[in-house]
């Protein structure tokens, strides 16, 4: 006996029967590029030998005759080669036994195998949630670990040997972000989060500008930490302004220039949203706010390492951009913050980062973010096209397969990596915690998930209603997302909601 | 964050679905807040000549706790006199749920206003004394509803 081209097609085009109720065979010849006449031919025989039946009807085509573990390769190859195996029986010449065991090793091993060891026995974990965290990219890890090691340890502060080590790697990795953003090294400070540099942006410009005047103007769609910074001010005598946004969370331009007056010292629009994925035109905004010499800041944390930014371009004065979105640890983020911006520190101390933001300094994690923001510069143009891609096939399907879904964002201004849809007549706490059952990880809009039991605040400015908010789901990928990640989404998620549907008291 | 019987109750929950005439039904939640639960109750004569839960059924919209909460209502009911299962509280639920947290506790007294307005419902059409008591556990349930609605 032998394996031919046959067993090997006729494997492949089994491999799709194994997770599949049923198959044409038209569809599997498509999938796995074989011609249809021969594949035809080839579950003939597989037929013949009891392992397909047919199943008749439109929707017909081809089903497993029995369980994938029950079917051992040693049948499927025999349905379909020669049984002969080099030596005929009346063969008698001096190599006839070592065939003979070559023959009982090799149906053994075919006898040990079913079509079970043909699929990735190991249990399916398909995370969708890289907007909340992303994994650390083992690049970045390896780029990181000698950083933590005797030698760096010093402090950047010391002018000893050891700590001029340690600032020569703060240093190179400075560069690296002033690259990046198109601005020079003295611009950009490390901080400990992103949520921390959105702190330090709106109430240190707020401080240091009272005297010009107290009115801020920031966006309804901005994130928590930009919300509960504004909010706070707005306690102690500051008066914000919040910007409404359209169904599609695009700030209106023509809003923000009425909304600027002589006493506003701060606009603060969010780049790409961190819910729907729009992504504002920065470019103009921070063009308005120039003319009208007000500072610009923008929260970049979910653009940064997906889209082009370049702040003397887009005329932008601070800009937030963290690690842990873009594979880098967790615990470090940058803020820009243009030569000549009147800004008080949150930190006071010791005086590091030009005596903006006193800490030591965490020379492994900002090398560690350096390393990743230059991966996602070198990979943004493919990894864009290969995201937008997945997206938008995620999307069409969705919408397609599962009536009273529709989509929150933009259908292009939008990051490359999300999808955000409603589902009519279920809710997303429900929804997450079954798809957890399934092993994907999403995220959702609904106040149930919520500790403030609150719908989300991005999903009602877009003029959701609540309950449309609480029907939400938000996907998005990432570096190790695949194609069957994506598929293995689509296969279980309608059932998903069908089963929610079905307990709903409201219907259809 | 949910206790394994929370999650039983999720995944596989009891007594779910739309009832065929039923003799009485119990909606509370709201929309906007993201819960909404319906009770359809069955009510016979038992061999004693008191009204009985024959048969119950649940459909909600909500999260996990609610839902769990939905099912766990019925299983205390079912097979109760309407006297029984007037006295089911909202600690019954989540004692039979082995605790819930902390956010999720107003889902267990949602489950309990159903029950509450299904029997009370059915007092009204028939006719029945409504106690004082239970006229008041009524009016919450319907201000509390009201002021959810605007």
């Amino acid at each position: 006996m032998y394996i031919s081209t046959k067993s090997r097609y006729g494997l492949r085009a089994l491999s799709n029967l194994i997770s599949q109720d049923c198959c044409s065979v038209k569809k599997i010849a498509q999938k796995e590029h074989i011609s249809s006449d021969y594949l035809e031919k080839i579950f003939a025989s597989l037929k013949k030998a009891g392992i397909l039946k047919v199943v008749r009807g439109a929707n017909g085509g081809y089903i497993l005759n029995r369980q994938p573990k029950e079917i051992t390769l040693k049948e499927v190859v025999e349905a379909l080669e020669k049984p002969e195996f080099s030596c005929p029986s009346f063969c008698s010449c001096h190599s006839k036994s070592i065939w003979q065991k070559i023959q009982t090793g090799f149906n053994q091993v075919l006898q040990s195998l079913t079509l079970n060891d043909l699929t990735n026995q190991e249990e399916k974990s398909v995370y969708l949630d890289y907007a909340a965290s992303t994994p650390l990219d083992p690049q970045v890890l390896k780029e990181m670990l000698p950083y933590f090691e005797f030698d760096y340890s010093g402090n950047t502060m010391s002018l000893h040997s050891f700590g001029s080590k340690s600032s020569q790697a703060v240093e190179v990795s400075r560069q690296t972000f002033a690259n990046i953003l198109n601005c020079k090294n003295s611009e950009i400070i490390f901080t400990g989060s992103a949520t921390e540099s959105n702190n330090m942006v709106l109430k240190g410009i707020a401080w240091t500008n009272q005297k010009k005047g107290k009115h801020i103007i920031i966006s309804s769609i901005e994130h928590d930490c930009v919300m509960e910074s504004a909010k706070w001010l707005e306690k102690h005598g500051f008066e914000i302004t919040r910007l409404s946004v359209d169904k599609y969370a695009l700030v209106n331009l023509e809003e923000l220039k009425k909304a600027i007056r002589p006493d506003t010292i701060l606009v603060s629009v969010i780049h790409g949203n961190n819910e729907v994925g729009t992504i504002q035109d920065i470019e103009a905004i921070g063009k308005i706010c120039k003319n009208r010499d007000v500072y610009f800041h923008t929260d970049a944390s979910q653009s940064f390492g997906k889209v082009p930014i370049d702040v003397q371009k887009m005329n932008i004065d601070l800009l937030t951009a963290s690690s842990h979105k873009i594979y880098g640890p967790k615990g470090v983020a940058c803020l820009y913050i243009k030569n000549g911006t009147k800004i008080e520190p949150l930190l006071h101390g010791g005086g590091h980062e030009f005596g903006l933001r006193s800490s030591t300094v965490n020379t492994p994690l900002i090398v560690g973010f350096a390393k990743a923001a230059s991966l996602c510069q070198q990979e943004m143009v493919k990894e864009t096209k290969r995201l937008t891609q997945l997206r938008d096939y995620l999307i069409k399907n969705i919408l397609t397969s599962i009536p009273d879904s529709f989509l929150n964002g933009h259908p292009d201004k939008r990051l490359a990596n999300n999808i955000n849809i409603s589902f009519a007549r279920v809710e997303g706490e429900s929804l997450l915690l079954e798809l957890d059952f399934y092993h994907i990880a999403a995220s959702t809009g609904s106040a149930c998930s919520s500790n403030s039991l609150e719908p989300s605040h991005v999903l009602l400015a877009t003029g959701l209603k609540p309950e449309q908010s609480h029907g939400s789901l938000r996907f998005s990928l990432g570096r190790f997302t695949t194609k069957p990640e994506v598929d293995y989404l689509l296969k279980v998620l309608p059932q998903v909601i069908n089963k929610f549907r079905q307990i709903s008291p409201f219907k259809a | 964050m949910y206790s394994q019987k929370v999650l039983q109750h999720f995944r596989n929950p009891h007594n779910f679905g739309s009832m065929k005439d039923p003799t009485s039904v119990g909606q509370v939640g709201n929309l906007a807040c993201g819960d909404v639960m319906k009770l359809y109750l069955k009510i016979e004569a038992n061999s004693k000549g008191e009204d009985f839960i024959k048969d119950i059924k649940f459909e909600t919209l909500g999260c996990a706790a609610a839902i769990a909460t939905s099912s766990v209502v019925t299983e205390l009911a079912i097979g109760k006199t309407l006297k029984e299962a007037m006295e089911i509280e909202n600690k019954d639920v989540i004692k039979a749920l082995d605790d819930l947290p902390a956010v999720k506790i107003h889902c267990s007294l949602l489950a309990v206003d159903a029950l509450i307005e299904a029997i009370y419902s059915y007092f009204k059409n028939t006719n029945q004394t409504i106690s004082a008591d239970f006229e008041q556990k009524h009016n919450r349930i319907i201000t509390c509803q009201s002021r959810l609605k605007h």
